[in-house]
């Protein structure tokens, strides 16, 4: 077993961070607040080829995995700009389509997921199926050689500043236990009969979320990745990469939050003596900073396992594992570094306090805690399912 | 044309630094980072070796312990190869011995211009690369703000108080770059990925072919005699602005001459 960093994962962490930190928290925000879009980031990180690190190497990319994805993401977040589209675009999608998709469509997407210049949204969540995906009842039929798609997603991210979507659909029921049976379509964002209605939400990220309409939209054969009606198993490769970059998200905002604290209780005097020394602070933040090493080992070595063998059942339960104690880890660190900076931990100009509805909803996003909870009661547990 | 670029390995700046009370040197135990001073010389030879059509930049470094972690980020940001030097007998090697083993190094790359910071942030002496050019024969052209070559000739911006001479010079010379030269850039995914497999050619004095007696604590000319805590800083002087703070301003960076 090894726990050092190799040089090569050291190097990258050092540039991303280094080109995250010519933007910074402030860049971020006010992009947010303006509601203007963070290309520039974007473009610089993506013309590093950090973007396209787990792009396989013969259709321009990295070669590498999700391990080296999801130092991408953290470096970004610890810079304190977490950046939501990295879950769905490189994390997804380009997963899903490097291993299911034909080598045509691979040729069409996989170089400008590589580059950066590609970015799929992914649309799996709908108003009345909730967590339970099996229950999705956005369709597409099939006609001649076309399909046809029809009913609404919501909370999607970043739709308008993707250029297509990744779009989970029922094609059929199984007749066996009455369940959807699934198949993933990649529609273009200006399809006709496509309704984007923006959702707002409480979060101060340059990302919108979108409700999504789908009125007859019309899809071409050849957007069908994978096999029809298996989209919820190829869906599942997508997955575990979705939680391991939501995870590193929340690590990196987790050690945004402590440089901020620690450096704010190292210097700040109330009583003669740097707040710092008052254990009421120190411990609190001692004790954050044991729960985000531990999620980011547990990240770390759920990215190992996704990049050694991504189907492994072991690979499931440890992402979801890492995802659940990064981001309770997370939502400790920040509310503790709000504290301890008093009242400047409301202000907008310490740039904490607009990261809470981020680092609340990865509690919430992209599986509940409850069902990741529910996962490994029944899984590693085997306790009886509840539902 | 090939370019040799001195690279420093440093301790990380953003980690404490420390002295050993005995030999008063600075304590080198842990990993060495690629002094950002070099980052500049570094992007410059990519640039030059680009701009003459082509051409290989080597690294030459010489650090304790085999360190190899600033010549990976070097390599990373497209550098061809690097020749690094270790050897126990170098410890306490004082800016003349270094000079001295940098001068014998860069003679194997043969190169067509050497390139160097114009101060390490460790060390600030500022002296190795001058020593160099001495010691090799070269000319040796300083503080450069801008470099460029044409047909065995380089051609130096050199920064001066008033502003810059321009300095034409033949090749194979000594530059040292300021900050500023070019903007360094950041290595790449695939530069990152490439670093791993570029050759590293470490060597010993011996392989050097230097007398062990010429370098190193033993044939240092300088020594430590004493380390002192630096002064705390002085107080300022408050200036309490009544309508007349901008003239005290402006007598201040007069007497600054820097207005
Ligand atoms: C900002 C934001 C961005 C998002 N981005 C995307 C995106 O890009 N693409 C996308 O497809 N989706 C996206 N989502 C949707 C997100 O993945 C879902 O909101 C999340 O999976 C929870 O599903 P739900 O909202 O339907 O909650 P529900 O399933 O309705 O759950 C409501 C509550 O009930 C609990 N619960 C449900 N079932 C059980 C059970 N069996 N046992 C115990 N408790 C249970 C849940 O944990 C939760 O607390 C986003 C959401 C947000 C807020
Ligand atoms: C007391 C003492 C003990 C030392 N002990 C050791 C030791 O144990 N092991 C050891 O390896 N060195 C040792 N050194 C050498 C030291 O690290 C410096 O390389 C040398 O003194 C140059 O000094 P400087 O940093 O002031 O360089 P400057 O003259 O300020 O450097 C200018 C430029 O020259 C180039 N350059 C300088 N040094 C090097 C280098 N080492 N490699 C490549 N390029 C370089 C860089 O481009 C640098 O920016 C010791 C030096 C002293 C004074």
């Amino acid at each position: 077993m090894d726990f050092a960093a190799s040089e090569e994962l050291t190097m990258l962490r050092q540039s991303v961070a280094a080109i995250a930190s010519r933007f910074g928290h402030e860049y971020y925000v006010e992009r947010a607040r303006a509601d203007e879009r963070t290309d520039e980031l974007w473009n610089a990180v993506a013309e590093g080829g950090f973007l396209g690190v787990n792009v396989p190497e013969e259709y321009g990319g990295g070669g590498g995995g999700i391990t080296e994805l999801a130092a991408v993401a953290e470096e970004l977040a610890a810079a304190g700009c977490p950046l939501l589209v990295i879950v769905v675009s490189p994390a997804i999608c380009a997963t899903i389509i490097a291993r299911y998709g034909t080598d045509a469509q691979k040729q069409r997407w996989l170089p400008r997921f590589a580059t950066g210049e590609l970015k799929m949204a992914f649309a799996i969540t709908e108003p009345d199926a909730g967590s339970n995906s099996h229950n999705l009842s956005l369709t597409a039929t099939k006609d001649g050689d076309v399909y046809r798609l029809n009913g609404s997603k919501y909370y999607i991210s970043g739709v308008d500043e993707c250029e297509a979507i990744m779009v989970v659909t029922r094609t059929g029921i199984d007749p066996e236990t009455g369940r959807g049976r699934l198949s993933l379509f990649v529609v273009d964002v200006d399809s006709p009969g496509l309704e984007k209605q923006v959702l707002p939400v409480e979060i101060t990220a340059p990302e919108k979320q979108f409700t999504l309409f789908f009125d007859n939209v019309e899809v071409p054969a050849d957007r069908l990745v994978g096999d029809e009606g298996e989209g919820l198993r190829q869906v599942f490769l997508g997955l575990n990469p979705e939680r391991i970059l939501s995870a590193a998200m929340a690590n990196g905002i987790s050690r945004y939050a402590l440089d901020k604290a620690s450096e704010y209780a190292r210097t700040r005097e109330v009583w003669g003596t740097a707040i710092g020394r008052h254990q009421g602070l120190a411990h609190p933040l001692a004790k954050a900073k044991i729960d985000l090493e531990l999620a980011r080992l547990m990240t770390e070595k759920a990215a190992w396992l996704c990049d050694h063998d991504g189907d492994n059942p072991e690979a499931g339960e440890a992402s979801n594992m890492a995802k659940f104690a990064a981001a309770d880890a997370a939502g400790v660190a920040l509310d503790q570094a709000i504290q301890t900076h008093g009242g400047n931990g409301m202000s907008s100009e310490y740039g904490l306090a607009d990261l809470w509805g981020m680092t609340r909803l990865l509690r919430i996003a992209p599986v509940s805690r409850e069902m990741i909870l529910n996962y490994v009661a029944q899984h590693s547990l085997r306790l009886p399912r509840s539902y | 044309m090939n370019v040799a670029v001195c690279v420093k390995q440093i301790p990380d700046p953003a980690a404490p630094p420390a002295l050993d009370p005995g030999t008063k040197n600075l304590v080198r135990d842990g990993k060495l980072i690629l002094d950002d001073s070099d980052a500049y010389g570094v992007e410059m030879a990519l640039q030059l070796a680009e701009a003459a059509g082509g051409g290989e930049v080597t690294l030459v470094s010489m650090a304790p312990n085999g360190e190899t972690s600033g010549l990976r980020t070097a390599l990373a940001m497209g550098a061809a190869k690097a020749i690094l030097v270790s050897d126990p007998a170098l410890a306490g090697c004082d800016a003349l011995g270094t000079a001295k083993v940098l001068a014998a190094a860069l003679k194997r790359a043969e190169p067509d211009l050497i390139l160097a910071a114009t101060e390490s942030s460790d060390g600030y002496t500022g002296t190795t690369p001058v020593q160099v050019a001495e010691l090799m024969g070269l000319p040796s052209v300083t503080f450069a703000k801008k470099v460029s070559t044409e047909g065995g000739t380089v051609k130096v911006e050199r920064q001066t108080e008033a502003g810059y001479d321009e300095v034409v010079s033949p090749l194979p010379a000594v530059v040292t770059v300021t900050a500023g030269v070019v903007e360094p850039r950041y290595p790449s995914f695939k530069g990152i990925m490439a670093a791993k497999s570029k050759p590293v050619e470490t060597l010993t004095v011996a392989d050097l072919g230097l007398d062990a007696a010429s370098v190193g604590s033993a044939g240092a000319r300088q020594e430590i005699t004493n380390v002192a805590e630096a002064e705390a800083r002085a107080a300022g002087e408050i200036v309490v602005d009544e309508g007349e703070g901008h003239l005290k301003v402006i007598e201040f960076l007069e007497q600054l001459k820097v207005i």
